[in-house]
């Protein structure tokens, strides 16, 4: 993981990357908590519905996204990350891969696994702290390999 | 006595041809309380815990402790780049209303001086037109240095009021974001527990949460316009200050550099932060 200087734009556009998924998240969670409904309803089988603990825990998850995304908005308007940074594009890269796996995923407790390695990653980047970024970073990247893996198949 | 008439004539002319730079500098100065916005939307910004708190979690709290710790801190500095930027305009549209440069004290002395010479077969009609003759070129005189003071002012200003101006619009956009993240964080948590209140039990609670979720969707809604206003106001304020530094006289001295103005003024700005 290269280091880089991370300006304020920098830190802006990772922002806004955790802020997108954190939509998405809240896309995927709405789309549970109305199959849930349904479900309850008594028509049709939905796929994967949502209990309200795991909507709660998965939501939990989106307002940590946010915080994160907030965080890096503060560093960036007073520019105390000066000097840290990360290799962005690659961070990029996943996070946009990951929230494309948190749109069509279906199982809640892979959607659950991405979406707490994204916020593992992230906070280790707004914690300013490149020694915890090694572990998340590769949970993500296997998680998203398993599902390139099993989506290929 | 018909040539004296027709000086006076020419400088009541020139004094009363008033400077078009002056009258618009008063007006970007005037417009200084426009940028209160940015104020406002820095206090909320810092404030954003408070807002939030009631809808986390405990360990949400938790983690938004450390965050809006570092509001706070930055916070002053934001509230620095207003008070640059409103000082500034406030001075410069001073030294263009002319408080600065008030001769009239010294004009009266004048005249008086005049009456106190005996046997100069001066009459007090001599005397009142003589010293409104002095008021005259005394104005002449004031505004062509008030107009240099304001030309220097405003030169020398240039980049320091760009370049904060420009900072406050970073900010700007960086407050909304944090803004709608936390709009997402208050009505998504309600979004999310409504559908869950559906027993019979729970229709008063269904019924409060959905009320407010009406209320908050409006006051966030209404932030959102603030935010946008606040830039444009901005924008608007940077615009017409980087126009009248294109308007400025070219400078004899320094020739080139001075006299062709940086097309694109936020160019080398661009990226400063506080």
């Amino acid at each position: 993981m290269s280091l880089t200087a991370a300006l304020p734009h920098d830190l802006e556009t990772l922002a806004d990357s955790l802020s997108a998924s954190a939509d998405e998240l809240h896309e995927r969670i709405m789309r549970g908590i109305r199959q849930q409904q349904r479900l309850q309803g008594g028509n049709g089988k939905a796929p994967a519905p949502l209990t309200h603990g795991a909507a709660q825990a998965l939501f939990e998850n989106e307002v940590a996204l946010r915080q994160q995304a907030n965080s890096l908005y503060v560093d960036a308007a007073s520019h105390s990350l000066e000097g840290m940074g990360v290799a962005l594009p690659e961070l990029l890269r996943l996070a946009a891969e990951a929230r494309e796996a948190i749109r069509r995923i279906d199982r809640v407790k892979e959607l659950a696994g991405i979406s707490a390695d994204l916020l593992a990653v992230a906070a280790a980047i707004v914690a300013a702290r490149p020694e915890h970024l090694a572990a998340p970073l590769a949970g993500l990247k296997k998680q998203l390999a398993a599902r390139h893996a099993r989506e290929s198949a | 006595m018909k040539r004296y008439l027709c000086i006076l004539l020419c400088l009541l002319l020139a004094a009363c041809a008033s400077n078009p730079r002056l009258q618009e500098v008063r007006v970007l100065a005037d417009d200084a309380p426009k940028l209160a916005g940015f104020n406002d939307l820095s206090q909320r910004f810092r404030d954003t815990y408070q807002r939030e708190q009631p809808y986390l979690s405990a360990a949400a709290a938790q983690r938004e402790e450390a965050i809006d710790r570092k509001r706070h801190d930055a916070y002053p500095d934001f509230l620095d780049l207003y008070s640059a930027a409103t000082t500034y305009l406030r001075a410069l549209g001073a030294l263009a209303a002319g408080d600065t440069f008030n001769y009239g004290d010294q004009v009266k002395h004048m005249s008086e001086s005049i009456k106190a010479w005996p046997d100069t077969g001066l009459t007090d009609r001599h005397v009142n037109a003589y010293s409104s003759l002095v008021r005259l070129l005394l104005r002449f005189a004031t505004a062509r240095e008030q107009d240099k003071a304001v030309q220097a002012m405003l030169r020398e200003g240039y980049e320091p009021l760009q370049g904060t101006l420009d900072a406050m619009a970073t900010l700007v956009r960086y407050f909304n974001k944090n803004h709608d993240n936390e709009q997402r964080i208050v009505l998504g948590m309600l979004e999310v527990e409504i559908p869950y209140a559906d027993t019979p039990r729970d229709r008063l609670l269904a019924a409060l949460a959905r009320s407010l979720q009406q209320e908050k969707l409006r006051e966030y809604r209404l932030l959102g316009l603030r935010h946008t206003l606040a830039a444009q106001n901005i924008d608007a304020l940077r615009e017409r200050h980087a126009a009248l530094y294109r308007g400025l006289d070219p400078q004899p001295a320094a020739g080139a550099a001075s006299s062709a103005p940086p097309a694109t003024p936020s160019a080398f700005t661009q990226g400063a932060l506080p």
